[in-house]
Order: C-alpha cells, then sequence, then structure tokens
C-alpha cells in the first residue's frame, strides 16, 4: 500500500509539472488546510469568505465586463500556441520530422505543415490521428533508434492535444450560435397535449428517442431533428390524442362490474377453484390468528372466514348509479405483498377509461406499517405462456381504518395497455379471459401483527365519462349560440383551440386555409366533429405547435441583441417551468402586455412554482443534469423498487431545496436527506417508514446529505460488482464541476486481468498502474483522484470500510497537491475551495435548460452576472429561478 | 383532388377514417429506385411450431426419424424425415447447434415471438419483443415493390404475447399481423384496389398542403438562423409528400396479371395439403411478379389447437401438437417424422417451382436469387435450443449449399436433449456451447445488401456459410 501511495505521489506531481498553467485552484487566495475545518457546515461558512467572485463584486464594482473567470470552462477558448512553440515543436521535430516531413511524408502527413490552431485550424483530425497513433505508443515505430520518443515528452504531446481537442466544441458551439428556435421535446409534446386536450396519453416508444447534449440535456435545440418518420409519428398521435378528448354520439353503455365481497363468501364456490381449499374456519380453530391474516375472505362480525383463491366476475346489467351502499361486514384480505386476482371474462371494451373503485381499509393502525394498492393485468392465453403487466400509475395509499373504509379509484386507459388478442374469437382456446390482480405493496410483512388491506368492495366502470359530453370535448366544442351555423362556429371552435394550441391568438386570415380544409373535409366525412377533429389533427402537426417559435421583430443586420415578444416569453417561461404549453393566465397577461412587468414576472413564478405542473421541472431537469438514466445501463440493481426510490431521490431533494428556497450548496452537502423508508433501509437510517419521500435529519456519522452521496449516482457509476472511481471522476468533472474531461483515446489499453501481479493489486492500485501509461496519464490525473474520495461506497452505494478484509482507502490527492480525504474530504475541499465554480455550474446548466440550448461564450457576462447576484443572495435555488427568469439572458432570442 | 362528386361518392368508405397513414409506409412506388435495376433478391421463412422428433441413439427409432442427418458436411445422409430433400440435395444447407441465446431457457410453447428476432422475451411478465430480420430487409429493399412484404400464416392475426402467430415484428417490435385466408391474399396482391386508401391519401394530401403553406409563413418571420432549423421539418413534409404520391402511383398502377391454375382459394386449413400449396403458389407468384421480395408464413402455432391441430390430417394424423407429447406412444417418434416430413416435403415443392422458373428479367432461376429457410425454435420436446434449420437457395448472392453445417461444440450428434418428453428437459441446464442464431441473420442480411454488423443483439457473421 505505502508503495503505491508514493507512486501515486509521484505521478500526481509528474502531472501537475506538466501543466504549469493549472497549479493551483482558480479560488483560494490563501489556500486553507481543509484538515482544519471542523464541520463541513463551517467548512461552507468560511468558503464562502474564500469566494473570489464575492470578493470581487465588493472590491472592484467598476469592472462590469471583464470580471475574471470563474471556471476553465467560462473561458473563450483559444488555442495554445505557446506551450506548442516552446515544448512541443521541438520534440515533434525530433521524433516525428525525418518521416513525416519534407524528406519523407509517410502516410501523406507532413508534421511541420500542420497548423497547430486546434481551435480554428483545419487540422484537427489529423491531430488526432497524431493523438490515437503518439499515445498508444505506435509511433515512432520502435525499430527505428533515432526517433525514439521517452515517456515525458510522450506524455507531453499527447496531454497537449488532448487539452487543445477539449477546446475545439466549446469554439465550434460558438461559431455555430445555437438558437433557442426548437422543437419540443417528446416529453414537452407529451404534456403539451395532455395539457391541451385534458387526456392522458402514452407515447412511450412511439418517438425516435432523444439525444443527450453534452451538458446532458435533451431540450437542446441542435439536437432535436425532425424526419418523415418523426413527422407522421406526429401526426398519428395527434390524431389518437383528439380521439381520446373527442366524443361521437351518444354515451356508450358501459361495462360494469360490482363485487361485493359479502357475496363472495355466500356464494363461495365462484370464488374458488379447488374444492379441498373452500373450508370454513372460524375462531374455534387453533391457528385462527394466523388463519384469519391470509388471504382469506372474511366475516368481521361471525369471525368466519374461507381461504380465497381467485375470484371471477361477470358484468352486471341492470344499471343502477355507481357507488356503494353501506359496507357488510364480509371483507377480502389482502396480506402484505400478496395479490388479489380476479377473472373479468373477455367483456372490457377495447378502448376509454376503465375506472376501478375499491373501497377498503386498515386491518391495524400502527403507524409503522404502511400498504398501498397496485393494479396488475394479465392474460393466460394457454399453459405456459401467459403476461402480465402493472397497468396503475401509482401505487395509491390505504390509510383508512377498517370501520371505515374509503374509496380509492384507478383510472386505466384501456387502448394503452396490453389486452388479450384471443378475447373475441368464437372459440374457446386460446383463452379469452382477462385478469385483474389487486396487490398489497407494504412493508408489514414478517411483522408481529402484520398489517393487511380489508377490501369490502370493488366497483368496475368501462368506459367510464364522469360527465357526457366529457370536458375534454366540451373544451374544443364549445357551447355557444352560433352552433348551428358551421361557418361562424366553425370558427370560434377554431380559433380558441388554435390559440391554446400555438400559444398565440391567430388571425382571421390564419383561419382561412383551415377553413378551406375543413369545408373539404365536411364534404367527405359523416359529421361536423369528425371533420373538426381532423383538421385540429392537421394543426397539431404544424410547426407553429411542434416547435417553440420566436420571431425576428427586427432587420437581420441589428446586432443589438434581440429580445422575444412578450407572448413568447409566455411559452420560454411555461416549458422552463412546466415543461409544457402556457395556461390561459400567462397567456392573457402576455396579450396585455403587463407579463414584462418584472412584479407581474415575479408573481407568474411564484404562481407557477406552485402548482403542481411545477413538479415536471425537477422530474425532468434533475435526471437530465445528473444524468440518471444511466440507471439503465446498469444490471446489478436487481431490487425493482429499490432502483425506483434510487431514482426518485435526486428529484426529492431538488423539490425540498427548491421549495424550501435553500442554498444550492445542499447539494454538495446538507445536514439532512429526502428519502423514503426503501432509501432508509438501505442507508441503515432509522425511523423512516413508508413510500413517500420526506426530509430527515441525519447526523454526519452516516455519511449522507446532499446527492453525492444518493445511491443512483454511486450505483450508476459503478461496473455492477464494484465501484468505479473513474466513472465516478468523471461525472463529478462533467455534472458537478462543469469542467469535463476530453473523451478518451480510443484503443484504451484493457487492464491485463492475467497478469499476476496486477491480480495482487487494490483497486486504486490497479488504477495507478494502469495510469502510469503515458497515453492515460493526462486525463487520469485530472479524473481518478475525485472517483477515488468515493471508494467508501460500493456499487450499490452502501458505505464500507473494507474491500475484501482490506481497509478502504479512498485518499487521493488533486493535480494541485490538495489531498482529498474520502467523501468528507472532498465534500469540504468542494464547500472550502470551489464555491464560486460549483455555483457556475449550476447556473450554467439551469440557464441551459431554461434556453434549451448550452450557454456559449457570448452568453458569459450574462451568465456571470447571474451567478453574482445568487451568490450574494445565499445560493437560493428558488431565488436563482427567478433571477434567471428576471434576466436580459432569459429574454434574448 | 380531383373534385367533390367524386369524393362524395367515396364518402362511405371514409367513416371514421384518420388521415394519419398507414399506408404508405408499406406500399410505396420505386420506377427510380437504383435497387430495381439489379437482379431482385428474395428473403422468405418458414416456421413450424413444436419442433421435431430428436430419439437418443439407443432408440430404434434413431436411424429413421430423428430429424437431424447423419454424416460429414458433404456426406451427410438424410434421415426418412427429410428425404424428400434428396432430389434438391445440391440445392439446401442443413444446420445444427444453432439458437438464441436469450431464449435458451424458455418454455417451447412461448418461443416463436422471437424465432426472427433474437428478443429476450423471457417466460412471463411484462413482454417486449424487437424488429425481426425479415422486416429489416423489408425497410431496406421494400419502396422497390407494390408491397415490402407478404406476412402469412395459417392461424393469422398477431396471436397472443409469447404465443405469436406471426413471425414479423415492426422496427417498435410490434407484431405485424399475418392473413390467413388465401382469397384475401390474393385479392391484396393482385386485385383490390384499395379506395379507402385512395380517399385518405387525398385528404392528407389537403392538410400537408395547408402544412407547407403554414410553414413558409412562419419561414418568413424567422431569422435565417433559425430558418434552417425550420428547414428539417419542411423536408420531412415534403418526404411524406413524396411517399404519398408514390402511394398513389401504386394505386394507379395496373396489377400483374398471374397464373392461377394452381390456386384453390377456398382451401381451408383442414385440407391441409391443398391449403398449403396454395399458401405457397401465392408466395411464388408475388415473388414472380416482383410483387414482394420479402415473405413469412408460419404453420400453426405453439401449443396446437386452432388451424394448427389440422395441419396433420394431412398424413391422416391426430392433432399436430399432440404428436410431440405422444413420442414414447407406440409409433411415435415415427408419427412426429412423418408430419414433419410432410411440411417439408411441400417446402421442397415450393422449392422446386422457384428453381423451375427462370428470373424474369436475368440469367439463371428464382431460387438463385432467393433465400429460403425453415425452422423451428425447438428441436426437442419444449426446448429451446439446437434449432432444426435448412435453407435454400440464394447461389448469386453467396450462399453455397449442398452441406450439414454444425455450429457449436459438445453436441456433434444432437444428443442434448434427445428422447425427453417432460418438461424438466427445457428447464435443464445448457450444457453445450450453440452460437446465437442471429449472426446467420447478420450473414444473411449482408448478401442481401444491407449494410449491418449485428442483429438481435449478436454481432458479426457465421463463419463457413
Amino acid at each position: 500500500m505505502q508503495s503505491a501511495g508514493l507512486l501515486l505521489w509521484m505521478l500526481v506531481l509528474f502531472a501537475a509539472s506538466l501543466r504549469s498553467s493549472e497549479g493551483s485552484d482558480p479560488e483560494t487566495p490563501s489556500t486553507p488546510d481543509p484538515r482544519k475545518a471542523d464541520t463541513l457546515e463551517s467548512a461552507r461558512v468560511s468558503g464562502r469568505t474564500n469566494s473570489r467572485l464575492l470578493g470581487q463584486s465588493d472590491l472592484a464594482k467598476n469592472t462590469t465586463t471583464n470580471s475574471a473567470s470563474v471556471t476553465p470552462s467560462s473561458e473563450i477558448p483559444e488555442a495554445n500556441l505557446a506551450d506548442f512553440r516552446q515544448l512541443i515543436s521541438p520534440i515533434l521535430n525530433q521524433s516525428c520530422l525525418p518521416c513525416h516531413g519534407p524528406h519523407r511524408s509517410e502516410g501523406r502527413l507532413r508534421i511541420d505543415e500542420l497548423s497547430p490552431d486546434l481551435v480554428n485550424g483545419s487540422d484537427s483530425e489529423r491531430w488526432r490521428e497524431v493523438y490515437n497513433a503518439v499515445g498508444n505508443s505506435e509511433m515512432p515505430p520502435e525499430d527505428d533508434p533515432a526517433c525514439q520518443l521517452n515517456d515525458k515528452d510522450r506524455a507531453s504531446i499527447v496531454d497537449w492535444i488532448s487539452q487543445e481537442m477539449s477546446k475545439a466544441p466549446i469554439a465550434i458551439r460558438d461559431k455555430t450560435q445555437p438558437s433557442s428556435f426548437r422543437r419540443m421535446t417528446n416529453y414537452e409534446y407529451r404534456n403539451a397535449l395532455e395539457d391541451l386536450l385534458s387526456v392522458s396519453l402514452s407515447t412511450a416508444n412511439r418517438l425516435p428517442q432523444e439525444i443527450a447534449s453534452e451538458d446532458g440535456f435533451k431540450n437542446s435545440s441542435t439536437l432535436l431533428q425532425m424526419s418523415a418518420m418523426q413527422f407522421e409519428t406526429h401526426r398519428d398521435i395527434g390524431l389518437d390524442a383528439l380521439h381520446r378528448a373527442i366524443v361521437f354520439g351518444n354515451r356508450p353503455e358501459p361495462v360494469r362490474y360490482r363485487i361485493s365481497m359479502l357475496d363472495q363468501i355466500e356464494k363461495p364456490s365462484a370464488s374458488k377453484k379447488k374444492a379441498k381449499n373452500s373450508e370454513f374456519f372460524d375462531k374455534d380453530d387453533n391457528d385462527y390468528e394466523k388463519k384469519r391474516r391470509g388471504r382469506v375472505l372474511l366475516n368481521l362480525e361471525t369471525g368466519q372466514g374461507l381461504p380465497f383463491q381467485e375470484g371471477s366476475a361477470s358484468p352486471i346489467a341492470d344499471a343502477i348509479g355507481e357507488g356503494f351502499g353501506d359496507p357488510s361486514a364480509v371483507v377480502l384480505v389482502v396480506p402484505a405483498s400478496n395479490e388479489v386476482k380476479w377473472n373479468l371474462d373477455r367483456f372490457l371494451p377495447d378502448e376509454g377509461i376503465m375506472r376501478v373503485t375499491i373501497r377498503a381499509g386498515r386491518s391495524n393502525s400502527n403507524v409503522e406499517q404502511h400498504a398501498a394498492l397496485r393494479l396488475i393485468f394479465s392474460a393466460h392465453t394457454s399453459n405456459d405462456a401467459n403476461f402480465s403487466q402493472v397497468i396503475s400509475q401509482r401505487d395509491i395509499p390505504i390509510k383508512a381504518s377498517v370501520d371505515k373504509p374509503e374509496c380509492i379509484s384507478f383510472d386505466i386507459q384501456l387502448q394503452d395497455i396490453q389486452r388479450n388478442p384471443f378475447r373475441k374469437l368464437s372459440t374457446t382456446f386460446p383463452r379469452r379471459d382477462e385478469f385483474l390482480s389487486i396487490r398489497n405493496v407494504s412493508n408489514a410483512k414478517g411483522q408481529e401483527d402484520p398489517l393487511c388491506v380489508w377490501i369490502n368492495d370493488i366497483e368496475i366502470i368501462a368506459p367510464y365519462y364522469e360527465n357526457w359530453p366529457p370536458k375534454s370535448h366540451t373544451d374544443i366544442f364549445i357551447p355557444s349560440s352560433s352552433v348551428s351555423d358551421q361557418a361562424v362556429y366553425g370558427r370560434e371552435v377554431l380559433s380558441k383551440f388554435l390559440r391554446r394550441a400555438w400559444r398565440r391568438s391567430v388571425s382571421p386570415t390564419e383561419l382561412e386555409p383551415f377553413m378551406d380544409l375543413l369545408a373539404k373535409y365536411r364534404a367527405e366525412l359523416p359529421s361536423f366533429e369528425a371533420a373538426m377533429t381532423e383538421v385540429l389533427a392537421a394543426a397539431l402537426a404544424s410547426p407553429e405547435f411542434l416547435y417553440i417559435t420566436q420571431r425576428n421583430t427586427s432587420s437581420e443586420n441589428d446586432s443589438a441583441p434581440q429580445t422575444i415578444s412578450p407572448i413568447e416569453l409566455a411559452s420560454r417561461l411555461s416549458f422552463f417551468l412546466w415543461s409544457s404549453i402556457p395556461d390561459e393566465t400567462l397567456l392573457d397577461l402576455a396579450e396585455q402586455g403587463s407579463l414584462s412587468d418584472p412584479a407581474v414576472l415575479a408573481q407568474q413564478v411564484d404562481r407557477m412554482l406552485a402548482d403542481p405542473r411545477s413538479s415536471r421541472l425537477a422530474d425532468t431537469f434533475v435526471p437530465q443534469w445528473l444524468g440518471i438514466d444511466g440507471l439503465d445501463s446498469v444490471t446489478h440493481i436487481t431490487d425493482g423498487s429499490l432502483k425506483e426510490s434510487m431514482r426518485d431521490e435526486p428529484i426529492a431533494f431538488f423539490k425540498e431545496v427548491l421549495s424550501s428556497n435553500s442554498s444550492c450548496l445542499d447539494f454538495i452537502h446538507s445536514p439532512y436527506v429526502v428519502i423514503n423508508e426503501t432509501l432508509a433501509n438501505h442507508y441503515r437510517i432509522a425511523g423512516v417508514r413508508g413510500p413517500e419521500f420526506r426530509k430527515v435529519a441525519v447526523e454526519t456519522s452516516v455519511h449522507r446529505g446532499g446527492i453525492l452521496t444518493n445511491a443512483a449516482i454511486l450505483a450508476m457509476n459503478s461496473d455492477g460488482k464494484d465501484s468505479h472511481p473513474l466513472k465516478r471522476g468523471v461525472w463529478m468533472l462533467k455534472r458537478i464541476l462543469q469542467d469535463p474531461p476530453p473523451p478518451p483515446p480510443p484503443n484504451v489499453p484493457e487492464v491485463d486481468l492475467t497478469d499476476p501481479e496486477i491480480l495482487k493489486m487494490s483497486l486504486k492500485e490497479r488504477i495507478v498502474d494502469h495510469r502510469n501509461k503515458p497515453a492515460c496519464l493526462s486525463c487520469h490525473s485530472k479524473i481518478d483522484p475525485w472517483g477515488i474520495a468515493f471508494e467508501n461506497f460500493d456499487a450499490m452505494g452502501k458505505y464500507r470500510t473494507e474491500i475484501q478484509g482490506l481497509q478502504v482507502d479512498a485518499k487521493s490527492l488533486l493535480f494541485n497537491k490538495q489531498e482529498l480525504d474520502g467523501i468528507e474530504g472532498l465534500k469540504r475541499y468542494l464547500l472550502l475551495n470551489r464555491q464560486d465554480q460549483l455555483c457556475r455550474a449550476m447556473v450554467d446548466k439551469l440557464c441551459g435548460y431554461a434556453l434549451g440550448r448550452p450557454m456559449s461564450s457570448a452568453d458569459r457576462t450574462q451568465v456571470d452576472r447571474i451567478t453574482l447576484a445568487f451568490r450574494k443572495q445565499d445560493d437560493r435555488l428558488g431565488d436563482l429561478i427567478q433571477l434567471i427568469v428576471s434576466s436580459n439572458l432569459f429574454k434574448s432570442r | 383532388m380531383s373534385g367533390k362528386n367524386a369524393l362524395w361518392k367515396r364518402r362511405e368508405f371514409l367513416q371514421g377514417a384518420g388521415i394519419a397513414l398507414s399506408l404508405p409506409w408499406l406500399e410505396t412506388y420505386a420506377k427510380e429506385h437504383p435497387e430495381q435495376s439489379v437482379t431482385p433478391r428474395r428473403f422468405v421463412s418458414i416456421y413450424h411450431p413444436d419442433g421435431v422428433g430428436l430419439p437418443l441413439k439407443t432408440d430404434p427409432a434413431w436411424k429413421d426419424w430423428s430429424w437431424f442427418p447423419r454424416g460429414g458436411e458433404r456426406d451427410f445422409e438424410l434421415t426418412k424425415v427429410l428425404d424428400v430433400l434428396e432430389p434438391l440435395r445440391s440445392e439446401i444447407s442443413i444446420y445444427s447447434g444453432l439458437s438464441h441465446p436469450a431464449a435458451r431457457n424458455v418454455h417451447g410453447h412461448s418461443n416463436a415471438d422471437q424465432y426472427l428476432t433474437g428478443a429476450t422475451i423471457g417466460g412471463n411478465g411484462p413482454y417486449k419483443n424487437s424488429v425481426s430480420v425479415d422486416q429489416v430487409y423489408a425497410m431496406h429493399i421494400g419502396e422497390a415493390t407494390r408491397h415490402a412484404s407478404l406476412v402469412l400464416s395459417t392461424n393469422g392475426g398477431i396471436g397472443g404475447p409469447r404465443g405469436a402467430q406471426t413471425q414479423s415484428f415492426n422496427s417498435q417490435g410490434r407484431p405485424i399481423p399475418a392473413m390467413n385466408k388465401p382469397k384475401e391474399v390474393f385479392d391484396m396482391l393482385f386485385v383490390t384496389s384499395n379506395k379507402d386508401a385512395a380517399a385518405r391519401l387525398a385528404r392528407s394530401k389537403s392538410a400537408l398542403d395547408l402544412l407547407i403553406a403554414n410553414t413558409k409563413a412562419l419561414n418568413r418571420e424567422l431569422s435565417s438562423h433559425d430558418q434552417q432549423t425550420l428547414q428539417q421539418y419542411l423536408d420531412a413534409v415534403r418526404d411524406t409528400e413524396l411517399k404519398l404520391t408514390k402511394a398513389q402511383k401504386w394505386i394507379d398502377t395496373p396489377f400483374p396479371t398471374v397464373d392461377t391454375k394452381f390456386l384453390t382459394l377456398d382451401a381451408e386449413p383442414k385440407e391441409a395439403r391443398l391449403y398449403f400449396q396454395t399458401m405457397y403458389e401465392l408466395i411464388y407468384l408475388a415473388f414472380l411478379s416482383d410483387t414482394t421480395r420479402v415473405a413469412t408464413f408460419q404453420l400453426g402455432r405453439e401449443n396446437g389447437e386452432g388451424p394448427h391441430d389440422l395441419l396433420s390430417l394431412a398424413v391422416g394424423l391426430g392433432p399436430a401438437h399432440g404428436l410431440t407429447h405422444a413420442v414414447k406412444q407406440p409409433d411415435g417418434w415415427k408419427n412426429l417424422g412423418t408430419y414433419n416430413r410432410y411440411q417439408v416435403e411441400e417446402f421442397s415443392r415450393f422449392l422446386h417451382r422457384l428453381k423451375d422458373t427462370s428470373e424474369p428479367s436475368a440469367d439463371g432461376n428464382m431460387l438463385d436469387n432467393t433465400f429460403a429457410m425453415h425452422g423451428s425454435a425447438s428441436s426437442s420436446f419444449h426446448l429451446s435450443r439446437n434449432y432444426p434449420i435448412l435453407s435454400a437457395g440464394g447461389k448469386n448472392f453467396g450462399f453455397s449449399n449442398g452441406r450439414y453445417l454444425k455450429f457449436g461444440r459438445g453436441n456433434e450428434d444432437n444428443q442434448a436433449g434427445a428422447g425427453i418428453d417432460t418438461d424438466s428437459g427445457w428447464q435443464g441446464k445448457v450444457e453445450v456451447e450453440e452460437l446465437p442464431l442471429s449472426q446467420l441473420f447478420v450473414t444473411v442480411l449482408q448478401r442481401l445488401g444491407v449494410e449491418t454488423d449485428s442483429f438481435g443483439g449478436a454481432t458479426g457473421t457465421l463463419t463457413g456459410v
């Protein structure tokens, strides 16, 4: 271990010497010793005094435009030609020129003719070849003693090229001047249709998957492509959505099942499969206490019970109203992690909403235990051929006591679930029936008095309509005195619909082509509604719906920064905070002109953040920011509910920080976590019960707090068996520090696991060994220390102190000689020395997301300005949203 | 648009029809398509459920009724199951040691779905499939013909998850319904002009016109940079318009005239020979007239019942699926072998048809330009391993036949899982090494002209084919 540590030390020194320009931290006028700060909280306080940004703003208020850079990424990238001339060119001339120079030009490469400017020059592709050949030690050829390259020179070349290459994307980004004019993302499109039409949609897998930008964002304008396939899919989905919203003809007679447990126990033959299980039991039985907690029908008055295997139900003919009478004394007991299955035969309709209402209560009131219900749909088409799927969107908790059972309802869109394709056969094989199972999702298994769910009644109605015609229909076909005059009424319907869909008022001239289309379709289709439906589908396929537009209000040559119109501001705001179209209030305010008023704007932000739709901000921003999709690329998390909880944790944490308007530095460390019971068990934190997330104060000794130690982050940056310090390091640099490393060279040499010397090494030692290769050194010395500091967390994100009997070694050195001592050391270092960088990264990421384009160096002044204001307001997340929305950047085109 | 009167007449066809397109992806016209100038390359896959007979060597039935041949690559000896192929010996290849890795422990009743896809469909729970190999080729070549592919099965439709009644799955992994009524297939291929589709196309055209005008209006108000972004949308609409035009041209193009003398369009599965011959003849005619270049035909469904069980009537035997369960009964192996023999016999009749017809637009015969495969996703009883597969033709695009090709290791005599008739067989541990069938599909796709190096989770081609 000691020798490995020494080697690491040497390598780091070596790396540092190669990067004289990066030898010290960007901030920290006088570097404090990280070990001296007692707690992470006090580190945060002293770190604030180290802020160069805040210090500068106090000292030099006059310098507005040329404020010092906060992070490397905010610099306008320029080619480092000085190093080339002094350091690189002499090496190249000595080792490469003989074969790639004026005398010979092997591979048609003249090394002396390549432009050393990789940022703006035209030879960056050839430099990549040089980088690969030299980095992989393919060049110079081993058999030519005259041209040999020592490791130090090789590292210098590789290091310089990699640094220069990493500048190029930023330069290109600047040249192309990304715009915020873009297509909606798939998720925005779905939200927009759902909000516009008041329907629920399943667009999963129908549209091609979105590509994420380098920053991880899927709403990045340049990456949102359009193809014929995509366009046609949009048309299909748009029409499908309209068909869900609009109804034709008379109210359809629903299929209705009503299952009373009293009936079930009275005619047991209907509810059991095997006669031997049909035996009633009662209080006199020896194991009565055990039996009554099994999956049974139970009469609460008499105590008599009957084991329950599987129920069957047939639609009822009489159309009596909805709802149940008084609850009977008979309940169906569903123990924890159990399912009760009902055969519904083959009568459910193809389309529409299936409403499942369950009246149920809890068998005990023990607050330590909880239970929720989930629906599963299945069919068993032949022996050994079956399928099943969870059809409920979320589990619904059962909270009522058993003497006052409550009704809970699930609404399931029947055309979106896998149905039994044989249900309409006239023959009886393959089987035509379909099954609905109700599952009790609970933590009560194995408890002394385990909580059961007691179901009194079940009602199933399909298709279910709350009103007829439904609101979704009357929102489009609005009540009007001109209904009978289709030319007038058509215009009314269209102009109302288009205003919402296109997020702006539409002029009468613009309506004309749609009225012409309506007339054309009306001649072919059976009703005004049918024709209008297809016209509206065309409107939903228009770029005015699919794209977030920004019109050019001034002339092309006008070089002054241009701003978007108030009505476009309404859209930008709603796509930022709601991932969807604006509502009537926003449109009204925009059209009255008052949305430009800072006070009104701020008020609207508050209103929107209080609206349930604002949940989408966290739901979409956080996974993209942190790259949580990475969880889908690892296979070692086999517990589905744990994986879901992992996925949700950073989102819940963000929501907590946002709603309490807390500091963004809470993301680095907080004296609390936001978890549910599943994660509490995973983290060994006591006293958290139930599936919902909540804020829980924690001691430093649990090594949690902030998002860096979220199980999702640690687990997705693992290799399936163990932690993966490299992945974790890259993740830190990309997602948190906004200082992404260059991409790895191709043909990275694999660690040779057949080498007995290597097998003896610890993971950290292997990394050091791997890093020893010149092709790898330059990047790894930048990446690895960040990842090694996480070594106390295993592949599942659990805390550990030992790995296979050896004590965990989570100490690492940054190339500027700063030591990171495990996760606490890393957090302390960041809080003490990197607050400006962390905050600027947060501003940069949120601005990129808000505008739907990556920030370029042209935005730098604006981003710096927001960062300064943000820092001055104690880095509060809620304030940051307001600062971004009120900035000139947010209004710029 | 052709005036209001014409539209009024079509009114009865238009009830409830959306402007969304379902046809153009399938029915496209490609007079200008570069592929048409070269000799067509065709792909057809025949699937039979229930696998084949695989007795133990010690069983007296082994010599005559084991499906796989005996002997080496060139000197192989066909058993009674495949001896009907003897006259076509130089035109066929027989494969052993191939299967889809993800399904090796899936019950035989559930495995047909993944035969042409290689997807991990599992044995229960949520279900997801992926694109089938025939559809990959159909996407590549489909624009050259009136129909991108012809999907047939005896049972028709899509079946259920893990109970497919079609071999073909689209790019989203959704099953493509199979046709099973000869009359309907014939009408679709050679008779019906789809008036409903024509009206829908016309309506779609009007909507696209409006969108193009709408887009141009918006375009005028954008910066030049944003105009470039919008150009993509405009291109997408124009591509769609082009598809409509092509689809319209197919509607306007007269159907080819075909010789119907071998067709019995009212044949039903209970007259299995006649039915098979008619369905094969329809594929043959579709190929001959270049109406499509891709076809799949599934003979029954896993786990029997419905039309499937009637197919064995052709050789005077009881329900087809039951034959696999009754191999240990007197004459059990013989009965199953006889049924398999009859399947191959009908396949060979189809191969002869192709071989005896010269390629309409080029030299050689049609078989040389067709890759025809015949197989199942189980070998022995419910066992999803060592698929019994044979192929024919394809000589003009790289297939050299007359060979018995053994892949994998440890099962050279096809005895792994032989002789089983209980479910402990398919659940058993995989003891021998087999290669992914998807590698054969990569080989096939590459030779058909599709540039790809992977399919269904497998990378690379199958060496030695």
